[in-house]
């Protein structure tokens, strides 16, 4: 089923998606996002439990990563599924998001993208 | 007599100085025309003047090699048109043994045929034979008979004939090689002429859910195969399709003129036994010089369910349904043989069946080991074929065949209910156009499309962009001020996948759909360009109703076999 849990600690916050994020709940997605960057200097969104994801789900998190540059945060992605990389890879915003592989290693500040189209 | 030496002409250098000079004008005639007879007949003249001889006659042997006719003669009596078997006479002789003939004393010479004389009332002394020796042997022989001196011919004399008969031998094997490369060249115009005769006549293929399908296969000779369909007044449709016996210009003639005949006559909808017979009367009427047409002519109702046939002299057509074959044959002789023939109809009801009308090419080519495909491998093929619907499969089953020998032209018609295969639908649905309906549509399209063997990660973006689809409806086409459902129909038809989604909102203005560029770090536009990425081709519009949207996606897939593809 689809979930999400927060844990906060020292300035940091890992949201956990679980399930499948789609349009029917992105718009909770976003806003927990948007929250997050707005009480923790680094923001990671740990997507290894979820299998599916849409469009509304990945603009929740264009918009995080948007939102965490303007404001000077730290903003990754956390374990990326194989499901979700596909749709990243789709969308050719594989290299545009920070991606780690655990929330030790989400950066202080979200700087320039890697790659750019 | 036989036992004197021959004499020899007068001063024998001089006479071979004048035989050399008479051979290089003779070969220089001969070898410049391209007209036998004009040439052959100046020639005869010389020669006989030239040996001194009363009379001179060339014989040709005919195309079997077993009669000698002759064609040019000289001399008081005409022979041309005498006709001597092989072997027989001097003449037969001489090409029986591909050797000169020399006869001192006609009368009494066993080689000579007395007939001759007999009949033309000419007395033979003496004569002299030479045959036309080509490389590939004697296509004729050189005869010169009594000297005007009174002499007899003797052994230089036969010498002379020998020589002079072969530039006459080389000039007619020139001229009947420059015959050969005229009447192919004219047959070459003929065939492409017959070719375009015939193919002017095939009707346009129909794509309005017509229930008749045709296909012509050309072979590399010209035979006389046209098929036609034409709608009838009373909603039906007619059919033809006939084989006029023959090859060339004079079969393809006659076929415009069958293909005609039966098209009118069939236009005022008889039934198909007295369409027959009324064309059979017409083209018995004028005369076909032995050439005959067979035809298979039919009508059925625009669903391809009810039809009535008649054939005359045509291969038996075959039913194929639910798996099983049924032959109907021909109820008729060919069509311009007997004036007064009445020709026998079968009422056949397809019911999701095909009937196929093969002309007798089909039949007739050959596989990889010269063996014929005959019947039971028409129905092989058909039932090798039988998965797809009516113009794929005949793709199919047509490059087959071309695949094996064709040794006549292979022309197909098939009656059946159009789409009768249709395409295979995969999932039909309706839901409500909420965001909480999604999750479950996904589990259902994924069911779906496995089980039509698309792998997984295909199966992955093809859910993806169905989805984005449906989320833009709901969001952008329903909003928030509109409700209502959406139905999704996902079918296969040969290797294209279509997602048709039908929605009742308000329309939309195609224009205003647009991806937005992807890996562009923007919300919004990425479902369209996810859809744009996945599928090969998308399209909106209105319904035809004017009541909600249309959206038609297409992805073709890699062809694969799937169980129960090939039976009924």
């Amino acid at each position: 089923m689809n979930g999400m849990e927060q844990e906060t600690s020292d300035g940091s916050t890992l949201i956990r998606l679980r399930g499948e994020v789609d349009l029917s709940w992105s718009q909770q997605v976003r806003r927990a996002v948007l929250d997050a960057l707005a009480a923790s200097r680094r923001v990671g969104v740990e997507l290894s439990g979820v299998s599916y994801i849409d469009s509304s789900g990945i603009a929740a998190l264009v918009e995080g990563f948007q939102n965490a540059r303007t404001q000077g945060r730290g903003f990754a992605l956390v374990a990326v599924s194989d499901a979700v990389r596909s749709v990243l890879e789709l969308a050719r915003l594989d290299r545009v998001f920070p991606i780690v592989a655990d929330a030790a290693s989400i950066p202080d500040v979200t700087g320039t993208p890697a790659w750019k189209p | 007599m036989n036992a004197l030496p021959a004499p020899l002409p007068v001063a024998a250098g001089a006479s071979e100085a004048r035989a050399l000079a008479f051979l290089a004008d003779l070969s220089q005639t001969l070898a410049v025309s391209l007209d036998l007879r004009q040439t052959l007949d100046e020639a005869i003249n010389r020669i006989a003047a030239f040996m001194g001889a009363e009379a001179a006659s060339l014989f040709l042997l005919d195309a079997d090699g077993t009669t000698l006719e002759c064609r040019v003669c000289f001399g008081p009596v005409d022979l041309t048109g005498l006709r001597i078997a092989v072997g027989q006479g001097v003449v037969g002789r001489a090409v029986a043994e591909n050797a000169s003939q020399v006869s001192s004393d006609a009368q009494r010479d066993q080689r000579v045929d007395p007939a001759v004389d007999a009949s033309t009332g000419f007395v033979t002394r003496s004569l002299l034979c030479a045959p036309l020796s080509t490389a590939k042997g004697p296509i004729g022989a050189l005869e010169v008979v009594n000297k005007r001196d009174g002499g007899v011919f003797g052994v230089a004399d036969a010498e002379i004939l020998r020589l002079i008969a072969a530039p006459t031998a080389l000039a007619i094997n020139n001229a009947r090689m420059a015959h050969e490369l005229v009447e192919q060249t004219r047959l070459k115009r003929e065939f492409d002429l017959a070719r375009r005769l015939q193919k002017s006549l095939l009707p346009r293929r129909r794509r309005d859910g017509f229930p008749v399908l045709g296909v012509n296969l050309p072979a590399h000779e010209i035979s006389g195969d046209f098929y036609d369909f034409f709608d009838l007044p009373d909603g039906r449709v007619g059919f033809v399709i006939g084989d006029v016996s023959g090859k060339g210009l004079d079969a393809a003639l006659l076929m415009v003129r069958a293909a005609s005949l039966l098209r009118w006559v069939g236009k005022e909808g008889a039934a198909p036994g007295e369409w027959l017979a009324k064309v059979n009367e017409e083209l018995c009427q004028t005369r076909l010089d032995g050439r005959f047409v067979c035809a298979l002519v039919g009508q059925c109702d625009r669903a391809g369910t009810r039809v009535r046939i008649a054939a005359a002299g045509f291969p038996p057509a075959l039913v194929h349904r639910d798996g099983a074959f049924t032959e109907y044959p021909s109820g008729g002789p060919p069509l311009g043989i007997l004036p007064g023939v009445a020709f026998d109809e079968h009422a056949i009801t397809l019911d999701g069946g095909a009937l196929y009308c093969f002309s007798d090419g089909v039949t007739d080519v050959r596989d990889a080991h010269r063996r014929l495909l005959g019947g039971q491998g028409v129905r092989e093929l058909i039932t090798r074929h039988a998965g797809s619907s009516t113009e794929p499969r005949l793709r199919a089953m047509l490059s087959e065949l071309k695949r094996l020998r064709l040794v006549d032209d292979t022309t197909v018609l098939v009656i059946e209910r159009a789409n009768a295969r249709g395409p295979e639908v995969l999932l039909e649905r309706r839901f409500a156009a909420q965001p909480e309906q999604m999750r479950e549509l996904r589990s259902a399209l994924r069911s779906a499309l496995d089980g039509a063997g698309i792998d997984a990660g295909l199966r992955d973006r093809l859910v993806l962009a169905v989805d984005e689809a449906c989320c833009n409806i709901i969001r952008h086409a329903y909003g928030e001020h509109h409700s209502g459902d959406i139905a999704v129909r996902v079918s296969n038809e040969g290797s294209v996948l279509e997602f048709r989604l039908l929605d009742s909102a308000p329309p939309v203005d195609p224009c205003c759909v647009r991806a937005k560029p992807l890996g562009e770090v923007r919300a919004g536009g990425l479902g369209v360009a996810l859809i744009e990425s996945v599928m090969d081709e998308w399209g909106l519009c209105a319904r035809a109703d004017g009541r909600g949207n249309r959206l038609v996606m297409r992805k073709r897939v890699e062809a694969r076999n799937q169980p129960g593809d090939d039976n009924e």
